[in-house]
């Protein structure tokens, strides 16, 4: 028999408590975390879990962005940014985390799944760095 | 002074255009012996090549359901658990231009001979599929190696790949430099691709071939022993991906590996470190595609896809001349033919050590030109025979006559194969000595003396035989009136020499 992928088990999860609400689902997912238990898998709940979430992502059409800038946002720009990120990744849902990091002097850092959008200013220096000292 | 420098400054910045786009990004899970696991990057392709935050680059080997595994090209040492990884959306790739000859290149064909960068503007993936069936012609040009004993007994034709295969320490290396060497003029192109050897033997190899002169015709490129198994199992692909640019252009070009071994063993060492499961010898069960996908880029050109031509000089070492080994039987069914060379013959001083019954070359006589074939065309079966009445003879002294004449010109056969190193002999040359040889001239002189007769016939036949050297050189035969002129300078030399 295949081996079981965090994914595998996941999509399980998803399937057997979809639709479900209250103490059905509470049973559901003690049920899951008996199985999850009797196969020794409990060691990647964290891999599951983000399994899990990223299918639910997907069924309900939710991005998840994270953004990262060298000073706080306006409430405009962040509006703005949702709705392009919106539309780039045809969603319903953008849930958005904002962190702020000074060493990155300007711009801003857009990472959405495994894609990442760098256009802060260390980024472009160290191009600039990068490009001056190769060899000509 | 100071002025000049910060205003060329002020215009490489002012040039500067930092683009920004989307990258596709992962996280490193853990690093181990050169391997990364690496999770993210969903729409990686198979050999695509990643950076990492050092500037390190990886090329992606195993795909998996929730990570990726990537052989990292260089110095793993600085990278950890968490470190970005960077799709660059590009098969791994080299730089390739004219400027890469004379240089020594590492496996990513970075220069690391310190004579400055290459400058390239093309790049060529380092993975391609061999050219097809229709793009191909038959290999009918030799590859003149300059050892008498190939160009007579194994030849070797432009588009052929033929194994080097022997024992530590028998002359493999021997061999493929003095082929090199002889490659002045010859209008051919030369790789040599050095897999996980000392450095201080590539360094000799390289002074060997500046000396000769062969370094503006070749390009070296090392993964040295010293360096990861992920640059020494790239290297091969590296090398044949420059050769592949040249013969793009309609040029000729000889590669060679060595060795093919080091390379099957760097391999199985990434395998197992990304869990492949291990077949016979511990080597994955794709191991013989590794080497046959790499022979099968040595090919022969049409006239119509540009005539350009890559022959390709595998080594293989074996352990005490075991040829039935997996490595071996696996190289020796992919290629067209081995040279074998043998420790007990290197020993008695038959140097190069060949031994003529086991090595064959399976294009043969079609990449010989027309002189040669007529002289050597007896040379191989004279010389088995010699070898089976030589055993014979150790027992009994009552022999015949034509036994005797045959165990003599045997002996004179094997004396005049014999070749020192770095001591190429070139194909005319050759002509005249092996016509001495099986037409008699040589039956009375002394086995002792055969090398000083040798280089006194050609140095003689060269001033005295015009019309015979000139005919072998520009119509690759000779006629009667050469044939005739080069038996009468044969025997005013013989009357001379004592």
């Amino acid at each position: 028999m295949a081996k079981i992928s965090s994914k595998n088990f996941a999509e399980a999860i998803y399937r057997a408590t979809a639709g479900k609400s209250g103490s059905e689902l509470d049973r559901m997912l003690k049920r899951s975390a008996q199985v999850l238990q009797a196969k020794r898998m409990l060691g990647k709940a964290e891999n599951i879990l983000n399994a899990l979430q990223d299918i639910i992502d997907k069924k309900t059409g939710t991005i998840r962005m994270k953004v990262i800038t060298a000073k706080d946002l306006a409430s405009g720009e962040i509006k703005k940014l949702e709705n392009e990120v919106k539309e780039k990744y045809k969603a319903q849902i953008v849930k958005a985390e904002f962190f702020k990091k000074k060493e990155l002097l300007g711009g801003m850092r857009i990472e959405v799944r495994d894609e990442v959008l760098d256009a802060t200013y260390k980024k472009k220096l160290l191009k600039l760095e990068k490009f001056l000292m190769q060899e000509k | 002074m100071s002025n000049h420098i910060v205003e060329n400054l002020r215009k490489e910045i002012e040039a500067f255009q930092a683009d920004t786009k989307t990258e596709k990004v992962g996280k490193v899970i853990e690093v181990f012996d050169g391997i990364a696991k690496v999770s993210g990057l969903s729409d990686i392709k198979s050999s695509e090549m990643v950076t990492f935050p050092n500037g390190e680059v990886g090329v992606v080997l195993n795909l998996e359901e929730d990570a990726v595994g990537v052989i990292i090209l260089g110095d793993f040492s600085k990278i950890k658990e968490g470190d970005e990884v960077v799709a660059t959306g590009r098969i791994l790739e080299v730089p390739v231009s004219d400027n890469i000859l004379g240089r020594v290149v590492n496996a990513l064909g970075k220069p690391i001979d310190g004579k400055g960068a290459i400058k390239a503007d093309k790049t060529y993936p380092i993975e391609k599929v061999a050219p097809g069936v229709v793009t191909r012609q038959a290999v009918g040009e030799p590859v003149a190696t300059g050892i008498k004993v190939i160009d007579a007994i194994i030849p070797v034709g432009r588009g052929q790949r033929e194994l080097i295969i022997g024992d530590r320490q028998t002359g493999k290396t021997a061999i493929v430099i003095d082929s090199i060497l002889n490659q002045k003029g010859q209008n051919m192109i030369c790789v040599y691709v050095s897999i996980g050897q000392k450095d201080s033997k590539l360094r000799k190899l390289e002074a060997r071939l500046e000396e000769g002169g062969a370094m503006e015709y070749t390009v070296i490129v090392s993964a040295g022993a010293s360096e990861s198994a992920a640059l020494s199992y790239i290297a091969p692909y590296t090398g044949v991906s420059i050769a592949e640019y040249f013969m793009d252009q309609g040029k000729d070009v000889l590669i060679i590996y060595d060795d093919l071994s080091k390379h099957a063993v760097a391999y199985r060492e990434i395998s197992l470190l990304l869990r492949r499961p291990p077949g016979r010898e511990a080597y994955p069960g794709d191991v013989f595609y590794l080497h046959s996908r790499l022979l099968e880029r040595a090919c022969r050109r049409n006239k119509k896809y540009g005539g350009g031509s890559i022959t390709a000089f595998p080594i293989i070492e074996t352990q005490a001349g075991d040829i039935s080994a997996y490595i071996p039987t696996n190289v020796i069914s992919i290629t067209d033919g081995q040279i074998f060379l043998e420790t007990d013959l290197f020993y008695k001083g038959i140097r190069p050590a060949v031994n003529v019954g086991s090595s064959v070359s399976r294009v043969g006589s079609s990449a010989q030109i027309k002189a040669m074939k007529k002289v050597a065309g007896t040379l191989k079966l004279d010389l088995a025979q010699y070898r089976e009445l030589e055993a014979f003879a150790q027992f009994g002294s009552d022999l015949d006559e034509s036994t005797k004449r045959q165990l003599e010109r045997g002996k004179r056969s094997v004396e005049v194969l014999k070749q020192l190193q770095y001591a190429p002999v070139k194909t005319e040359h050759q002509v005249v000595i092996l016509y001495a040889l099986v037409k008699g001239y040589m039956d009375d002189v002394p086995v002792e003396k055969i090398k000083e007769f040798e280089q006194g016939l050609v140095d003689y036949t060269e001033k005295n035989a015009k019309v015979f050297y000139k005919e072998v050189v520009e119509a690759k035969m000779w006629t009667d009136k050469g044939e005739t002129e080069l038996k009468k300078v044969i025997e005013d030399f013989k009357s001379s020499f004592s």
